[in-house]
């Protein structure tokens, strides 16, 4: 076994999801973000954003609900169980590959 | 292109400055626009005082007071404005409890620095007939130094509104005689809307 053999989940170890489950997994369990706040602190573009959000969607791992704030539609997105499951493995094997080869 | 591939080290590091910046912006959310509220308050006050003045000049010989009491009625709106601005602002970007009490956050920032001008002015011997015309020198430079240190922290533009906010007031005291209010009201809205137009381009309020 060597470094390369560690799994890390490609739907999370890829720089734009990867910025995207950090920031939601580190809001409380029931806290949902706004789309357009993280489209903002991420500097992306809504299309970028979309298709990034959808991929983490399908895989399960978020959640996107649409509300009517002051007549006005507003996306909230939130880190499902699946998806924080997901992140706390990858930690574990980024920490894993970080730290390879282990010390005897 | 964006690159796909990412180092394990690369993939540590994202998640650290993610974090970093996805909590400054979410606690910080509204900071920007509430801190130039205050600048453009603070210019109203210089007006004020200018234009009382100018047109009513035994006011202040009657009622040397009243700068305190005039101090309250423009700060009011400016605490409630800025409990306001914090929470819609934190309110638009996540529905959780922490996000909503960004304005309490500022505030209670704002609150510390007054709490600092108060007592450096009082222990400084100020607090009294000869010294009172020497407070808003002590005050404006606490703010002042308050806008740069936020700024350093938080919001670079802060830095330079900071620095703007002493050099309105400072430079009118010393050279402008009975035009310094006018010219300290002038600069300091000034400053504020440099501040503002900053903030708005980078969008970084």
């Amino acid at each position: 076994m060597n470094s390369k053999d560690i799994f890390l989940d490609e739907t999370i170890h890829q720089p734009t999801r990867l910025r995207m489950m950090t920031m939601l997994v580190s809001q409380p369990e029931d806290g949902r973000l706004a789309y357009g706040f993280i489209q903002k602190t991420l500097g992306l573009t809504g299309g970028n954003l979309t298709t990034h959000l959808r991929k983490l969607e399908e895989a399960g791992y978020l959640a996107m609900t649409k509300e009517f704030v002051d007549s006005k539609p507003r996306t909230w997105v939130q880190a499902s169980e699946a998806g924080r499951i997901a992140f706390t493995d990858y930690l574990s094997n980024l920490e894993k590959a970080l730290n390879w080869p282990p010390s005897t | 292109m964006q690159r796909t591939e990412l180092t394990p080290e690369e993939g540590w590091r994202t998640i650290h400055r993610t974090m970093a910046q996805s909590y400054s912006s979410l606690y910080l959310a509204g900071t920007g626009y509430i801190l130039l509220l205050w600048g453009a308050l603070v210019s109203v006050y210089f007006f004020a005082l200018f234009a009382i003045a100018e047109l009513a000049p035994g006011f202040e010989a009657n009622y040397p007071w009243y700068p305190g009491p005039l101090w309250v009625i423009i700060g009011t709106p400016g605490m409630i404005g800025s409990a306001l601005i914090g929470h819609w602002e934190g309110s638009r970007n996540a529905d959780h409890s922490t996000a909503r009490s960004a304005g309490l956050r500022v505030f209670a920032f704002w609150m510390a620095v007054v709490a600092a001008a108060f007592l450096v002015s009082g222990t400084a011997g100020l607090w009294s007939e000869d010294g009172a015309e020497k407070i808003p020198h002590v005050t404006i430079g606490i703010i002042s130094l308050g806008y740069v240190l936020f700024g350093i922290m938080h919001l670079p533009a802060l830095v330079v509104v900071g620095i703007g906010m002493a050099a309105a007031f400072y430079i009118p005291d010393y050279f402008a005689g009975d035009f310094a209010a006018l010219g300290t009201g002038a600069g300091m809205l000034a400053v504020t809307l440099f501040g503002a137009a900053w903030i708005h381009k980078s969008g970084q309020a």
